[in-house]
Parts: C-alpha cells; structure tokens; sequence
C-alpha cells in the first residue's frame, strides 16, 4: 500500500548509511540514525487524515532520524519484560482489588470500590495499554509507568510508523531486510476476535475536539471493525442515560459495549458515575485498569516483587517523605524496602502525582533539591508516590522514552517519543524505529 | 521471524465518515397509513401491501401499541407529549391500570420486510400524535409530518420499541438523560490520553 514502490527509471537503491565503515555500528548499541524525510510527507499526513503531525507550531512526528535496535534487543530487553510486567501487573490488581487499604491509598473513592473489584472478579478483558520504559540499548529496561487506561499514540505507533518504515525500505533508505516492533495492529484484531462474537456491536467514545484522542480510538475502532465487530462512535457528552439506567448512545441505541478513551479516575468523578454498576455495559478498558493506570500501581508492584530487574524502587510518599526529607521514620510495613533504597533515592527519585498524564506535575530530586519540575496542571488534588530517578538515555540532545505496547496480555510493538527535558511531556516528539542486526 | 503486521488500518475519516462507515443504514421501503381500511384502500389499487399484509401489520402494530407504546402516570403529562385528546388510560386501550395513560393509537407505518423482519426489527410500528401537530413512533425517536404516504427510510425506523430496562444492545431507547460523562476530564485542549 501507498504507491510508494520505486518507479522503473528511478535511481538504483543506494546501499544504506551503515555499510559504509564509518559509520558501522557497534554490535547491542541502541542508535539514531539521521534517514531522509520522505518529500511527500506533508501530502501523505494530510491524506490519512493525520492532522496532528505537527502541534503547538513543532512537528510532532519527526522523522529527520531514527532509532535503531538489534532484534536481541528488541526481543529479550522490551518485549520479554513488558510481557511479564504486564503478568506482575495481574498479580498486583489481584492483591489491590482484595484490600480496601490499598484501594484507598490508589485514590479509588469508597463508594467504587465493588464497582472496581467486581469487573476483575467477573474477569473483564483488557485491551491494551502502553508501558513508558526506560532503556539505553543495554541493560534491562525500567518501567516509568504503565499507561493502561487510556494511552493514546495508537495511530501513530502502530500505522503512520509502519508506512514510515515501508516507504523508506521502498526507497531504499533502509534495507530490504529491515523490520519494526510493530505487530500492534494485528494482535488487537486478533484480541477482538478473541474476546467477542462476530458482528457485536461496540462503541467507541472520546472527548470530542481532540484529534490526538480521536486518532487512537479510530485505529482501536478498525481493529474491532476488521475483526468482525460492528464499530459505532459517540462523542462523550452525546451519551445518554434511559430511564432503565443503561447507556444510550447518540442515536438512542442501547450501548452494550463502550471502548472510552476517558480515563476511569474521571468516569468515577462524573454525574453518570452511579449508572455505571448498572448500566449492564461492558466497558473498555474495564474498571480494574483504574488501579493500573495509577501511580500507586508502581509501589505495590516494588512491595512484591522487591529488586526486579524492570523495576525502579517505589513507595507511597506519605509512607517515606519524613525518612527521605528529614531523617525521620517511614511507615512499619515498608520500612526493610526503603532502608534497602534509601541510598539510592536520596541520591535522585521522581515525585509524581497518583494520577497524572503526559508528564504533568512531576518532580524530579536529587540529592534533597528539586532539579527539574513539570507543571501541575490540575493533577495536584492527588496524593503522590516518589520513584527512585532513572536516568533516560540521551541521543543528539534528546532523550527517547520506549512506549511498549500490550495488546491483551502481551508485549506486541513500540513506539518512543522524545523530549529535550528530562520529563517526557505533551510537547514530545514521536520517532520512528527500525529493528536491523 | 516478522515483527510488525501485514496490514494496518491507515486512515483516519474523522467522526462523521465513521459512523456512516460503521453502519450504512439498510433503506427500507415503507407506507404510513392512519387506519386498517386505507390500508385496504390502497391494496385494492395495487400499493405495496396486500390486503392480507394489512390484517397482518395492524395486528402486529396493535400488539406492538399494547407492548411498548409511551406510558405516563397521568393524562396531563401524556397529553403535553402527544396534544389535548389523544391519550386514554392503560385500562381502556391495553387491559391495564386506569391511572397509566398511554397516546391513542394514530396510525401505522409499515415496512417492506412486513413478514421477514429479523430478530429486533418489527415491520409494523404503531404512530402517535406528537404535541407539534405530526406524528411520532413508540420510542419516540422520530418524528413524522404525517400518517399518510410512502417513502424510503431507514431501516433503524423499524427497531422493535422496547417498553421495558434490560433490553439489548443496539435496541432503542429513550434517553432520560444526557451529558453525564465528560465533565471531569473536560478541560479545552487537553487529551485524555498519555
């Protein structure tokens, strides 16, 4: 697809960058590599209806360059572990869903916790999500945060980067043998079919205004649709409540499965709140990824599986700010956890709210000040946990973050964004990868 | 061995091409008529019915008024959603309770599939006056300038009302309410995603 095999009478292929012996890479190092826009690009945005290709007056997709990995790497450092970060995860909403503690202190309001705990007891599916890891080519990958309710990039990762890597193996600027973590689209068709029976009927919702968010739940929309499903799509606030209390979409239709780019702390804060038990709708993703979804996941997950390689040491920060900061005692229960992080924290860790999305109100500590902090925007109502600080690799200036797609229960492709800070916020930049040995 | 798909989905339509995309209405032939003996009338002059499918589609419609028409707890609130005159008590016009009042039955609308109507279709819906002056359906989903004529219209128009909670998904329904989701994460510009 996209017209973009060579021409008979275009130039030979030229042989590509890394054959020449300067430029030869070192066997296991991750790399960004500087590869032609390809000249049509602002065409091709604009015909697939990619309009966020650029925002804020920045290019958001930035294809000037890109990153580079060995199949090893891709296989052993990032999609080994996000699939068994994901089983871990499991292992946590079990343990948090069965503690009215732990839901409390992940910010879950009382009146939700059955409406929480039944969805994972009746076993409900998830979709998909997004794991920020951190990973320099070497050494085992660190998870930031999973973004499991509501990680948008969707369309980007797993179509514009394809065609990106297509058209510049047809150009010749990468070589035939070329690949991409990217089997994103494929196994979320795949999840579908699994999970329904043909022709069900799900909707699709988002906040309306925002092509960022619409672009995501389009590209889920497809994969349902090309997986047999009937795909219907409602504005958020278009939806409405029937006197029986089930869900009706904008056209009065009864919604029997609702995929929501809308994240469940905000769902649970809405007038429509109360219907939800009720209501008889499925929602996707289910109402436990609101305890995935959540920075409070980050210190459960270190609480049971203390010293795993993926891990960055985490706690509740009302459990360990008067050790960090003063000296003084942490909570009974985590005490042997933080005494074995202790030195590692105070050295640098990470002060984020328990929700928080696209980088907002983070703050980064070394050595008792504070280095580098984002706007709050209005995520500083939450409570927070504090991380030890990892820090991003950094190429040309600019530190990738690797977002490791999960589709179902495994690790299926990638897509990183960039940021000149050292918090990846909403200015980012996505670049595109490559796999080559 | 490969590591990315075969095939992607490319393109994004925005909203409104994808809910054409994602369900092109079936067109459905249809003909309102205010009462069984115009219904009749028209058989005779070979409409779209037989005279056969008139006793057929009255009676389902029939059926359908006693089933799933509009139902208020007082005449007064029937009669500000249907106009002075055109409601009667549950006791009278299905063998219920004298204090339900449901709009009297003022027409049907019957469509072409009359006799080969899928699960949760009904091909004889039963009209009501609306309190404009037209005519509405049992959902009151849609609104008719008239009870008499023939037209081609969606085949949503002939989802089988339901009268009751619980019903199936893509069924039709009257919304008590809308707009309660969205407020909380609705700041302008900013996405709900990460």
């Amino acid at each position: 697809m996209g017209g973009s095999a060579p021409l008979p009478g275009q130039p030979p292929r030229r042989p590509f960058l890394w054959f020449s012996g300067a430029l030869r890479p070192m066997s296991g190092v991750m790399q960004k590599i500087a590869l032609p826009v390809r000249p049509d690009l602002a065409a091709k945005a604009k015909d697939v209806g990619f309009t966020f290709a650029n925002m804020h007056g920045e290019p958001y997709w930035d294809e000037s360059s890109a990153y580079r990995f060995t199949l090893a790497q891709i296989e052993q450092d990032i999609e080994d572990p996000a699939t068994q970060l994901h089983a871990m995860t499991r292992e946590a909403v079990a343990a948090i869903v069965g503690s009215e503690r732990l839901m409390a202190r992940l910010g879950i309001p009382p009146e939700h916790f059955d409406l929480i705990a039944d969805s994972w007891a009746r076993n409900e599916p998830e979709i998909y999500g997004r794991m920020d890891l951190a990973y320099g080519g070497s050494g085992p990958a660190k998870l930031l945060e999973y973004n499991a309710d509501t990680p948008t990039s969707l369309y980007e990762s797993a179509a514009f980067q394809w065609q990106w890597l297509e058209d510049q193996i047809a150009a010749g600027h990468l070589p035939e043998g070329a690949d991409q973590f990217n089997g994103i689209h494929e196994a979320l068709v795949e999840r579908f079919r699994d999970l329904f029976a043909p022709d069900t009927d799900i909707h699709f919702t988002a906040i309306p205004g925002n092509p960022e968010d619409y672009a995501t739940v389009e590209s889920m929309a497809w994969a349902a649709r090309e997986a047999g499903m009937g795909a219907h799509y409602s504005d958020l606030d278009k939806i409405g409540a029937s006197e029986g209390g089930q869900f009706l979409d904008a056209e009065g239709r009864v919604i029997g499965t609702l995929f929501k780019l809308y994240p469940w702390e905000d769902l649970l804060a809405d007038d429509y709140a109360r219907h939800i038990a009720g209501s008889g709708c499925l929602f996707l993703e289910p109402a436990w990824k609101a305890v995935v979804s959540n920075k409070g996941l980050l210190p459960v997950l270190w609480q049971m599986f203390p010293g795993h390689p993926n891990l960055l040491p985490a706690f509740f920060a009302d459990d360990v700010a008067d050790a960090l900061v003063s000296g003084g005692r942490t909570a009974p229960d985590v005490a042997r956890a933080f005494d074995m992080a202790a030195a590692t924290l105070r050295r640098g860790h990470v002060v984020k709210p328990l929700f928080s999305r696209e980088g907002a109100g983070i703050s980064i500590v070394e050595a008792g000040e504070v280095s580098e902090s984002s706007p709050a925007g209005d995520y500083d109502r939450h409570p927070r946990i504090v991380q030890a600080y990892h820090a991003l690799p950094e190429f040309d200036g600019f530190r990738p973050v690797i977002g490791a797609w999960i589709a179902g229960h495994d690790c299926v492709g990638m897509g990183l964004r960039e940021d000149r800070s050292r918090i990846t916020q909403d200015l980012s930049r996505f670049k595109p990868h490559f796999i080559a040995d | 061995m490969r590591k990315r798909s075969r095939t992607v989905a490319l393109t994004i339509l925005g909203a409104a091409a994808f809910t054409v995309a994602g369900c092109r209405e079936e067109q459905v032939e249809a003909q309102a008529f205010p009462d069984l003996a115009s219904c009749q009338a028209a058989a005779a002059q070979g409409g779209l019915f037989t005279a056969a499918e008139c006793d057929q589609a009255f009676a389902e419609a029939a059926a359908l008024h006693v089933e799933a028409a509009p139902r208020y707890d007082s005449l007064e609130v029937c009669e500000e959603q249907h106009g002075a005159g055109n409601c009667g008590s549950e006791a009278q016009q299905a063998g219920g309770s004298g204090s339900i009042f449901m709009p009297l039955l003022a027409g049907y609308l019957i469509g072409s599939m009359l006799g080969r109507a899928t699960a949760g279709q009904a091909a004889a819906q039963p009209m009501y006056r609306n309190a404009q002056g037209g005519y509405t359906n049992a959902a009151r989903t849609t609104n008719f300038g008239s009870n008499t004529g023939r037209a081609t219209v969606s085949g949503q128009q002939f989802t089988r009302p339901a009268a009751t909670a619980g019903q199936a998904p893509m069924s039709r329904a009257t919304a008590a309410s809308r707009g309660g989701f969205g407020s909380t994460g609705s700041s302008p510009a900013r996405s709900s995603g990460g």
